[in-house]
């Protein structure tokens, strides 16, 4: 069968301290084994796009990285038209030795405050904590291999995968196709992932995993711990969730994410 | 105001047969406001790119091996030109060029023949031989990276000497441009040679990283012998001072490593590296 898909679209990306305009439109075919992409000219015309930067509560900090970004992409596969806008941002904040990754501007202040109280030296991870929404978003594609018992982890419905196809609810044997460009052959993966627990209150009292360190390393987290009064470096091994909140934030991890408080 | 254009080709071969095939090719304008970026110029594509990366490719396509995981990459810029073949044969590659090839690859399947066996070492207190040019991957990193970074420079043994020029590159016209290497060549004058008789005889190296915050050198050793047994793939983590101190030794005239493809902020880019057999000893 071959699959021929299209995509036109424009971004603006705040990269470290260069504006970026980008203005592309391609094609991909699927024929058999073989996959091929090329651009398609074709006019683009620039959709009014902006982006803020700066003025971020980070102060005693350094952002080491800062890429803030706002697209608009047209697509057509055997066809089925759609069409989508995404808003992006990636701020990597140093204190020291210590790099947060960030991957929502909402999260900024938050982990910037635990950073700037943070030890350099890395201690044992306190045996109960939380994971906040930011954590467990980059854990649950790690988590589709090993899924504890006692959780559900599933594919959410909703919207259209790289085929244009609609997005179910789905367990596993994913049926969605994740594209994030034409030059990248389309590939089976759950997409917008979700966690749930019969057991959803969080206890307040227990330390905090705010930010992310590095990326997972399989369920192996890097991450800071806010105790209130003070914040260090840990490494957390999840073996075990003793409670998923029922509020959820959408990450960029994998093929989406929705992160939502955890209690391990 | 600068114009960067630039033209790629890229396909990736799985055991003979053709799985993907790319072309792309676009134009950055620079100028005060930032970068304007297009796949579409209106001065239309730049056909002399265009043909230079199609010719690197069809040159490529006549080298690779039938029965290996072959990438390959034709670049022609306003800035640079490469052909690039990244041959992987049973989970370990080289990265290669046209006229390297067919010897790059004869080394890769000399490495392949022999299989790990036995236990990892601890190699603190285990002198290390790096053979083909292998050292420059550990310079790239110890040497190279903290350049790219502005860090303060650290003293190295005064026999050795690394040449690495850095200038503003890019992989796409997409991305903004950083000050990277072009290349990293190591030379020895006069410097200790004595190949000791335990010894860990590096031949691969599967990638390295260089940790600006802590500045931090880690390698992932792919092939390398001990005591006549291959050893398991393993990590070497070091400051960059420690990387210095341990260098006790070299000889002859630099080797060609065969391949680093150096990845910072997303983009990745070829640099060229060389450096003579030498000798570490990390304690």
């Amino acid at each position: 069968m071959t699959v021929v898909y299209r995509k036109q679209g424009s971004v603006v990306r705040w990269e470290n301290g260069t504006l970026v305009r980008v203005t592309e439109s391609g094609m991909a075919i699927e024929d058999g084994n073989l996959f091929r992409c090329f651009p398609f000219r074709r006019a683009v015309a620039q959709p009014p796009l902006s982006i803020r930067s700066g003025g971020f509560a980070t102060a005693l900090l350094k952002v080491e990285r800062l890429i803030i970004t706002h697209g608009v992409a047209h697509h057509e596969c055997d066809g089925r038209t759609w069409s989508d806008e995404t808003k992006r941002f990636h701020m990597s904040l140093v204190n020291g030795g210590i790099r947060a990754l960030i991957d929502r501007e909402e999260d900024v202040e938050r982990i910037a405050d635990a950073l700037a109280r943070a030890e350099q030296s890395e201690r044992e991870a306190p045996a109960r904590l939380r994971l906040a929404p930011n954590v467990t978003g980059a854990l649950l594609p790690s988590l589709v291999e090993s899924v504890p018992p006692n959780v559900d982890l599933f594919q959410t419905a909703g919207g259209v995968d790289g085929r244009g196809n609609p997005i179910v609810e789905a367990r596993g044997n994913w049926p969605n196709w994740y594209r994030p460009s034409y030059r990248t052959r389309p590939v089976r993966m759950p997409l917008n992932l979700q966690l749930r627990c019969d057991v959803t209150a969080i206890e307040r009292d227990r330390p905090v995993a705010v930010a992310l360190l590095a990326p997972p390393d399989g369920l192996t987290l890097r991450v800071l711990v806010d105790e209130g009064r003070r914040a260090y470096p840990a490494t957390v091994r999840v073996t075990r969730i003793d409670a998923v909140a029922g509020e959820r934030t959408w990450y960029p991890y994998g093929g989406g994410s929705f992160g939502a408080e955890m209690m391990l | 105001m600068t114009r960067f254009a630039i033209a790629t080709r890229d396909e990736l071969w799985l055991r003979g047969r053709l799985s993907e095939t790319r072309i792309s090719h676009g134009e950055a304008i620079h100028d005060e406001s930032g970068i304007t970026a297009t796949d579409a110029p209106a001065d239309g594509l730049d056909d002399a790119l265009a043909a230079a990366s199609g010719r690197d490719l069809e040159r490529m396509r006549e080298l690779v091996p039938g029965d290996a995981r072959v990438r390959l990459v034709a670049i022609a810029s306003t800035e640079e030109t490469s052909a690039t073949m990244t041959i992987g044969i049973a989970g370990l590659f080289v990265v290669t060029s046209p006229e390297h090839a067919r010897e790059d690859e004869a080394l890769l399947r000399a490495i392949v023949a022999v299989e790990a066996e036995g236990e990892a070492v601890d190699y603190r207190g285990i002198p290390i031989v790096w053979r083909n040019g292998s050292a420059s991957v550990l310079l790239h990193e110890a040497a190279g990276h903290p350049l790219e970074h502005a860090h303060e420079p650290i003293a190295w043994p005064p026999w050795l000497d690394v040449d690495v020029p850095l200038r503003m590159r890019r992989e796409t016209f997409r991305d903004v441009p950083l000050l990277r290497m072009t290349r990293v060549t190591a030379r020895q004058h006069d410097a200790p040679f004595s190949l000791p008789e335990r010894r860990i005889d590096v031949l691969l190296v599967n990638g390295g990283l260089y940790e600006p915050l802590t500045e931090t050198v880690t390698l992932r050793i792919a092939a390398a012998d001990y005591e006549g047994r291959r050893l398991p793939p393993f990590e070497i983590r070091e400051s960059r001072q420690a990387v210095a101190r341990a260098l006790t030794g070299a000889a002859g005239d630099p080797i060609r490593y065969p391949g680093v493809v150096c990845s910072r902020e997303g983009q990745e880019l070829i640099v060229g590296s060389f450096a003579p057999v030498m000798i570490t000893e990390f304690r």
